[in-house]
């Protein structure tokens, strides 16, 4: 990929990502519908983007991210930024307003012939507004309404679209979530934070969502730390998020590595023998081929060292395996106080792992999340919740990683030892109901004594609060 | 920003979690120490363990887990001087303004470092961080906090009325955040700081829909586009188990309570017609006992089928006493939080290359 020089050479993005778009980048562009949509931009070659139109691709080389263009022929031309007129408050309302064929007189044929004649979008509009039977009798908002729509029908304009994370998982999120496993951008942004995904960390990710996760680590790392990813495929997986993102492919593979599920036990040993490329009689070709295959074995040593080595700043899975069992292969690689991120589509999934984890000493405050978002249309007048929303942008669990200290005495023993003590010496005054443990001991994260919260709904079901008191 | 090494050395600022709602920072001095709920400990003691560790207490009473600091821990951690935001906001807010690696950012007013720290971590050395606070106290505050840990290289921490006096760069920021009682006043000036060649983003933070208007109005008329506005909350979980208790077991119980029920009545006559047999004189006390058994009875009727208990399970025993299996389950917690801020968000198109036609 060419990096042109006008770049500005003091941005340290340099290094990792460009911020003009360049020849071999997939761009985003945002159509007049509203929709995104992915496009190769190669030079000298031409983007076809359907009914908008089509253009040589070199116009859009060099340009920043984000400006709005016309098709003029196979030219573009800069828009200036579109910003909101002032509509004016109106009294009319749809009393008398009667929908039906006949409102827009203007017929299909009436309407493809003056597109053929290069009748620009807005007088096409125009000439539909003014043989509108009702135009007039709408509100100012219904009119602008109604021009909206028209626009996103007949324009020929486009957006181009930054690739960020947010961008990016935005589209995907849109266009086809299930491959994405309802990451929303909300719960992607909170997955990366519970993380502490920053510069120079380090990370181990399982990532079943295309590839959102691996893109979003890479982002934040920004050229700078060390992503290790496995999967449940022979060779690195298509991760098709990454494609959007345009990241350098060279410095990628500096700081991302992949192993799957057999290369990352730690007893695995390959099933093909090495060959040596040094011996005699071998061709060219054979040597370059035993070469490659050196390399890869190497890579693939280096991976598992470094993966075994451990002290990863935080483990993220976004799994259809057990949970359960990815955590125990993998979270002695996990640092002390690291995090522990897990995603799913499901709450069952998670309040199953949370249940186990609990117990577990070596998981502090297995918590569930939900995340809840909502957008609003922010226009004079007709400030108001969109009407379209998402239904769930998935759940997270969290948990810290901690070294358990099995000498630690837990405040309820300590108290056990002086009931009993008080109880010997005849003291009757300490309650022997379930209600005399307190709330500091119900809150402590104990391996064996269950929260507060599973407590009080315990006693509602009898057969369980007897083992408790036990 | 805080300590990468394994373990813990004297001078580290850590978190010591006790329980989920009991999280505060600590500066290991060894010599000093610290009294909790949980019990005794020396900070000496604490030198050297690896972070992540589970402690006991001296004296028995309890632990703790001392942590690494994170953003998100020192967001549950730190004294409030103000309102602060919290992980669900901040996080939305950074990921919307592509806030990354290298990015420079604005943001006014500082209040008590929560969103600070968490750019801090997330731009990292390559970026920086112009922050602003027109409070002296709060300002003074924030500084000595960014210099502790670690974060004065990425943070300039200025105090200044933004609104009246502007910021103190030009040309330079990828993203500005405005968490303030009147963002329109600084629109203008985030507009002249904020780069031109390159996407930019505005976001201003905003508790009532009032300032909300205010501020599409102020970010229309400066020319800044995709003007959207958004609010995000956190729903946590709490996971319960259940067991799910067949009917079958309460058609026995029923039908049990119901002949004891009968068979009393039946002993009551018994033991009637015995006295009159005896020819006994029906005494108050008998009354008074036939009112007290009664009273007994239908309290007895009024037991509900839950609150007779459930015999331990004895694999002896017929099949109308099944196991019960348990079911986890999450439901969202009853308190949740119902509002923080609406969160209004718009874009600076970057000025197009020289070299390109723009249509009039």
């Amino acid at each position: 990929m060419d990096i042109p020089d006008c770049e500005d050479a003091t941005s340290a993005l340099n290094l990792f990502k460009v911020t003009t778009i360049q020849s071999g980048h997939t761009v985003l562009l945002r159509l007049p519908s509203g929709e995104t949509k992915g496009f190769k931009v190669e030079k000298d070659a031409t983007v076809s983007i359907g009914r908008v139109g089509s253009f040589r691709a070199n116009e859009l080389i060099g340009h920043p991210y984000g400006l709005t263009y016309e098709i003029r022929g196979k030219e573009l031309t800069i828009q200036p930024p579109h910003t909101l007129q002032e509509v004016e408050e109106t009294d009319a309302t749809n009393e008398l307003i009667n929908d039906g064929e006949f409102v827009q007189p203007l017929t299909l044929g009436e309407i493809e012939g003056l597109k053929k004649s290069g009748v620009h979008a807005s007088d096409i509009i125009k000439a539909q507004i003014e043989q509108h039977a009702n135009y007039s009798m709408k509100t100012e908002y219904s009119k602008e309404k109604y021009k909206q729509r028209k626009e996103a029908k007949y324009s020929k304009t486009f957006s181009t679209v930054e690739p960020t994370i947010y961008n990016v998982c935005d589209h995907w999120f849109k266009k086809d979530q299930n491959r994405i496993r309802d990451i929303r951008p909300d719960t992607l942004s909170q997955i990366l934070n519970l993380a502490n995904v920053r510069p120079g960390g380090r990370y181990i990710v399982v990532d079943e969502a295309s590839g959102l996760l691996v893109s979003a680590i890479l982002e934040r790392l920004g050229g700078e730390g060390r992503l290790i990813s496995i999967c449940d495929v022979d060779s690195p997986p298509a991760y098709p998020v990454m494609t959007l993102m345009n990241f350098r492919k060279d410095v990628v593979t500096n700081i991302h590595s992949s192993l799957n599920w057999a290369t990352a036990q730690e007893d695995y040993t390959p099933a093909v023998a090495q060959e040596s490329s040094s011996e005699v009689g071998k061709s060219e070709r054979h040597k370059i081929r035993l070469d490659k295959r050196k390399n890869a074995a190497d890579t693939l040593l280096n991976a598992r060292e470094e993966l075994f080595a451990g002290e990863y700043d935080a483990l993220l899975i976004a799994s259809d395996y057990d949970p359960l069992e990815i955590l125990q292969n993998l979270i002695l690689y996990v640092a002390g106080s690291g995090s522990i991120v897990v995603q799913s589509p499901f709450s069952q999934p998670l309040a199953e792992l949370q249940s186990k984890l609990r117990l577990d000493p070596s998981y502090l405050a297995p918590s569930i999340t939900e995340s809840w978002l909502r957008r609003y249309q922010v226009l004079p007048g007709r400030t108001h919740p969109t009407m379209n929303t998402s239904g769930s942008g998935g759940f997270l669990l969290h948990a810290i990683k901690v070294y358990d200290d099995p000498n630690a005495s837990k405040v309820s023993s300590h108290r056990q030892s002086k009931r009993r003590k008080k109880e010997a010496d005849g003291d009757s005054s300490v309650p022997q109901t379930l209600e005399s443990f307190e709330t500091a001991e119900l809150e402590e994260e104990d391996a064996t004594v269950v929260d507060q919260a599973t407590l009080l709904v315990l006693t509602d079901d009898t057969t369980v609060v007897q083992q408790v008191t036990q | 920003m805080w300590s990468n090494a394994r373990d813990i050395a004297a001078g580290d600022l850590v978190i010591i979690w006790q329980t989920r709602e009991l999280i505060q920072p600590l500066l290991i001095t060894p010599g000093k120490d610290l009294n909790s709920r949980f019990g005794y400990y020396r900070h000496a003691d604490l030198v050297g363990i690896p972070y992540g560790s589970k402690v006991g207490s001296r004296n028995g009473k309890g632990f703790i887990h001392v942590l690494r600091p994170t953003p998100e821990l020192w967001t549950m951690a730190l004294p409030h001087r103000t309102q602060i935001l919290y992980l669900a906001d901040i996080a939305f807010i950074t990921s919307w303004l592509d806030i990354k690696r290298g990015s420079s950012v604005i943001e006014a007013g500082t209040g008590s470092g929560s969103f600070s720290h968490s750019v801090a971590r997330t731009i990292g050395s390559a970026g920086h961080l112009w922050s602003y606070e027109f409070h002296e106290a709060r300002a003074n505050k924030a500084r000595e906090e960014f210099s502790l840990h670690g974060m004065a290289d990425i943070v300039t921490l200025t105090h200044r009325n933004v609104c009246k006096d502007g910021f103190t760069v030009d040309d330079t920021v990828d993203a500005v955040f405005l968490d303030l009682p009147a963002p329109w006043d600084a629109i203008e000036h985030a507009k002249k700081a904020l780069k031109k060649t390159s996407p930019a983003r505005i976001c201003c933070f905003s508790p009532c829909m009032e300032q909300v208007l205010r501020t599409v109005n102020a970010l229309n008329d400066s020319g800044f586009t995709d003007i959207t506005m958004f609010e995000t909350l956190l729903r946590p979980h709490e996971v319960h188990q259940i067991s799910p208790q067949p009917l079958t077991q309460a058609v026995e119980k029923l039908k049990k309570l119901e002949q004891k029920r009968e068979d009393k009545r039946q002993h009551q006559i018994a033991r009637s017609s015995k006295r009159k047999r005896d020819d006994l004189p029906e005494t108050d006390t008998d009354n008074v006992g036939g009112k007290r058994l009664r009273t007994q009875e239908s309290a007895e009727e009024d037991v509900g089928i839950r609150d007779i208990p459930n015999a331990v399970v004895d694999p002896g025993q017929s099949a109308s006493q099944p196991l019960l299996i348990k079911m986890p389950v999450s439901k969202v917690s009853p308190d949740v939080r119902g509002h923080t801020s609406y969160l209004t968000f718009a874009r600076l198109v970057p000025t197009a290359p020289s070299s390109v036609t723009i249509r009039e």
